[in-house]
C-alpha cells in the first residue's frame, strides 16, 4: 500500500515470492530442454524454444487462474495472491516470447506482411478441424499484453477498479482461446492422448475451483434471503458467530455487506474493497483497521475511512446489537461516513 | 496439530491476528508457511515428472539439416526446369548426399528471382556449369540448396559447353494420396514441417516461389515429386489451398535426374 506511484515497491515478501516463482519457471524450462536433448536431439533450437515457452506459459496461467477460488475456498492461499501480478506479467513475457518466435519462423521473411499473413495464410474459417489456431494466440496474446500492460496501480487508479477489473477479468477469454488455440493447433499434430488429457485436466480443474468457490458464495446468498427483518434493520446473525477482528459477509437489498467484531464493538461496512475489489469481509483488524485480505489496504471499521495519508473509502451501515443478534440497516451511509459503533458485549 | 493439505468441507478460520496474511509485513506466520509448502513441495516435484511425460510422447523429430552458418560451393550443371536445381558434379558434394538439388532462396522465397537478376548480367543459366554456394538443406535422400548469398550466391559460369538436361520425356498416368509440402522447411529447415501445424509457413514458402513438393507414404518410405502444372508450368498460388492438406492427385509423371516430378490439372486435386 503505497500513497505514490513507485514502479515495483519491493519487499521482503515480494522478493521471496519472486524467487519461488522463477525457480519454477528456470525449473520446468531446464527439464524441458534437458528431456529433450535426451529424447529428441534431432530437434531444432526454434521449435525447443517454441514448445519451452509455450508449455511454461500455459503451466503458468494455470496458476494465475486457480490462486483466485483457492483463496476463497481458504485464506491460507493468500500470500499465492498478494504478488499475483509478477505472475501474471512473468507469464505475459514468456507467452511473447513464444509468439514472437511463431510469427518469426513461420510469418516473418516472406511475401505478405507477417501480421496480415497469420490471418490469411490459412483461411478455413468455416471448419473446426482446420480453423486457423493462430489468430487465436493472436488475440489471446494481445488481451495478456493490455493486462500485463495495466497491471500497476497507477492504471488501476486511472482506468477505476470497474473498469480495471473489467479489463482484467477477460483473461478468461484469452484462457478460453488458448485452449482452443492448443486443441486446433498442437493437438492436430501431437495427437497423443497424454496431451488431451493434460489440457482437459488443466480445464477442469481451473472450472472445478471456480464452480465449487462460486456455489459456496451462492449458498451463502441464499440463506441472507430469508432472514428477518425490522424496521429496516435485517438480522445478520449471532455475535458468536463472528471470531474476535474478523467478520461476517451478509448481502441485503443488493448491498454487500462485512460486519466486523473487534475490542468489544460491531461495525460494518461495504464489503469491496477500493483497491482491486477485494473481500474485505475475509480480511482481519490488524492496528485497529480492516484489512483487506488481497493487498493489505486498510479502513477504519468506525468511518470506512483509510488511514492518512491515504484517501479511499468505503460505504459504512447503521447496525445493532439485540440480546447477542447483530441486526444492519442495508441503506448505506456516503463513503466515510461515521456510524457509532454497537456494543458486542 | 497437523495441518491439511486443502480441507474442502471445513474452511479455515483464521482465529489469531498472527495467521493472517498481509503482504506488507515481514513475514508469514509459521502454520501458514508449512501450509504453501506442503502444496509447492510437490507442485515443484511434479514439474520435471509433466515435463517428462511431454516430452516422452512426443512425435520423434527426423534427422534431416539445414546447414544453418555454414556456406558450402558446389561445381555443376543448373536447369531452369522442371524447378531451378544444379546438378552438382561428382567430388563437388559428399558422396552420401544426392547430388540433385533444388535452389530455393533466401527467407520464404524461390530461387527464380535471384536466378533471374543473376542472368540480366551473365546471361542465361540453363544447362551451363556454374559455381554455386549456399546453405544445404539435406534429408531422406534429397538436397536443397538455399542462395544464402542472394545474386552473390553465382561465384562462376565455367567455360565448358552446355549439356541436354537429363530429363526422361516418357510420361505415366498416375493416381495419388499425400501432402503438398514446401522442400526448404520439410528437408531440414523446420521441425516438424508437415501438417495443420505447419500449414501456414508452408503456403508462405510456396506463395513465395519455393516449389511445391508432393509426398506419398507407404509403409515406412516417402516418394516425392516436384509438382507442376499440366504444361510444366508452376503451380505454386494454385496449390495454396491444398497445402498441407491430405489430397489425392491424378496426374503423370515422369524423371528428372533422380527427382519425379508430377504434372497436374489443379481441377483434379481433392482434399479428402
Amino acid at each position: 500500500m503505497s500513497e505514490s506511484y513507485t514502479s515495483i515497491l519491493w519487499s521482503k515478501q515480494k522478493r521471496k515470492y519472486d524467487m519461488v516463482l522463477w525457480a519454477g519457471i528456470l525449473l520446468l524450462i531446464i527439464s524441458f530442454v534437458a528431456f529433450q536433448m535426451l529424447l529428441h536431439p534431432d530437434i531444432t533450437p526454434q521449435t525447443l524454444l517454441i514448445r519451452a515457452t509455450a508449455l511454461t506459459a500455459i503451466v503458468l496461467l494455470h496458476v494465475v487462474l486457480v490462486i483466485g477460488p483457492l483463496c476463497r475456498i481458504d485464506k491460507r492461499f493468500l500470500p499465492l495472491l498478494y504478488n499475483r501480478r509478477h505472475l501474471g506479467v512473468s507469464m505475459f513475457l514468456i507467452a511473447l516470447i513464444h509468439s514472437g518466435l511463431c510469427i518469426m519462423m513461420f510469418h516473418v521473411m516472406g511475401d505478405t506482411n507477417p501480421i496480415v499473413s497469420i490471418f490469411t495464410s490459412n483461411e478455413h474459417y468455416n471448419s473446426i478441424s482446420k480453423f486457423p489456431f493462430q489468430i487465436l494466440g493472436f488475440f489471446s496474446i494481445i488481451i495478456l499484453f493490455l493486462m500485463a500492460a495495466t497491471s500497476h496501480d497507477f492504471w488501476l487508479k486511472n482506468l477505476g477498479p470497474r473498469v480495471w477489473k473489467g479489463l482484467h477479468m477477460s483473461v478468461y477469454l484469452a484462457y478460453a482461446m488458448i485452449i482452443l488455440h492448443i486443441a486446433l493447433g498442437t493437438l492436430q499434430y501431437e495427437s497423443h492422448p497424454i496431451y488431451w488429457t493434460f489440457l482437459v485436466l488443466g480445464f477442469v480443474l481451473v472450472a472445478g475451483l471456480h464452480i465449487y468457490a462460486g456455489i459456496k458464495e451462492t449458498k451463502k446468498l441464499k440463506g441472507d434471503r430469508n432472514r428477518l427483518q425490522e424496521n429496516g434493520f435485517f438480522e445478520a446473525g449471532s455475535i458468536h458467530d463472528i471470531d474476535e477482528k474478523c467478520a461476517t459477509t451478509v448481502n441485503f437489498k443488493g448491498e454487500n455487506i462485512a460486519i466486523f467484531k473487534y475490542d468489544g464493538k460491531v461495525s460494518a461496512v461495504h464489503n469491496v474493497c477500493k483497491h482491486q475489489m477485494g473481500p474485505l469481509g475475509e480480511g482481519m483488524i490488524i492496528d485497529g483497521c480492516i484489512t483487506c485480505p488481497w493487498h493489505g489496504y486498510q479502513y477504519y471499521p468506525e468511518n470506512g475511512q483509510s488511514p492518512p495519508p491515504f484517501t479511499e473509502k468505503v460505504k459504512t451501515y447503521e447496525v445493532k446489537v439485540v440480546k447477542d443478534i447483530i441486526w444492519v440497516n442495508p441503506n448505506p451511509n456516503d463513503e466515510g461516513t461515521f456510524v457509532e459503533p454497537a456494543k458486542s458485549k | 496439530m497437523r495441518v491439511p493439505l486443502l480441507n474442502l468441507q471445513n474452511r479455515s478460520k483464521l482465529k489469531e491476528e498472527k495467521d493472517f496474511y498481509v503482504g506488507w509485513q515481514k513475514g508469514m506466520s509459521k502454520s501458514n508457511s508449512s501450509f504453501l509448502k506442503k502444496f509447492l513441495i510437490p507442485f515443484f516435484i511434479c514439474i520435471p515428472l509433466v515435463v517428462f511425460a511431454f516430452v516422452y510422447f512426443q512425435k520423434p523429430f527426423n534427422n534431416f539439416k539445414f546447414d544453418f552458418g555454414n556456406i558450402t560451393t558446389i561445381t555443376g550443371t543448373y536447369y531452369d526446369s522442371p524447378t531451378p536445381m544444379i546438378i552438382a558434379d561428382k567430388g563437388s558434394l559428399a558422396d552420401s548426399l544426392s547430388h540433385d538439388i533444388v535452389l530455393v532462396g533466401y527467407g520464404k522465397f524461390g530461387a527464380r528471382g535471384i536466378i533471374n537478376t543473376i542472368e540480366k548480367t551473365n546471361g542465361t543459366l540453363n544447362g551451363k556449369r556454374v559455381e554455386l554456394a549456399g546453405t544445404l538443406i539435406y534429408g531422406d535422400g534429397k538436397t536443397c540448396m538455399e542462395l544464402t548469398e542472394k545474386e552473390a550466391s553465382l561465384k562462376k559460369v565455367l567455360a565448358s559447353p552446355s549439356s541436354n538436361p537429363p530429363v526422361n520425356l516418357a510420361k505415366k498416368d498416375i493416381s495419388l494420396s499425400g501432402e503438398i509440402l514446401d522442400p526448404k522447411c520439410y528437408f531440414g529447415a523446420m521441425k516438424p514441417a508437415e501438417g495443420k501445424i505447419h500449414k501456414s509457413c508452408a503456403i508462405r514458402c510456396i506463395s513465395g516461389g519455393i516449389p511445391p513438393i508432393f509426398r506419398t507414404k507407404s509403409n515406412n518410405s516417402n516418394q516425392y515429386y516436384i509438382l507442376l502444372g499440366k504444361a510444366g508450368q508452376a503451380i505454386n498460388k494454385e496449390v495454396l489451398p491444398y497445402v498441407a492438406e491430405h489430397i489425392s492427385i491424378t496426374g503423370k509423371t515422369n524423371k528428372f535426374s533422380n527427382w519425379d516430378v508430377l504434372y497436374v490439372n489443379v481441377d483434379d486435386i481433392k482434399i479428402k
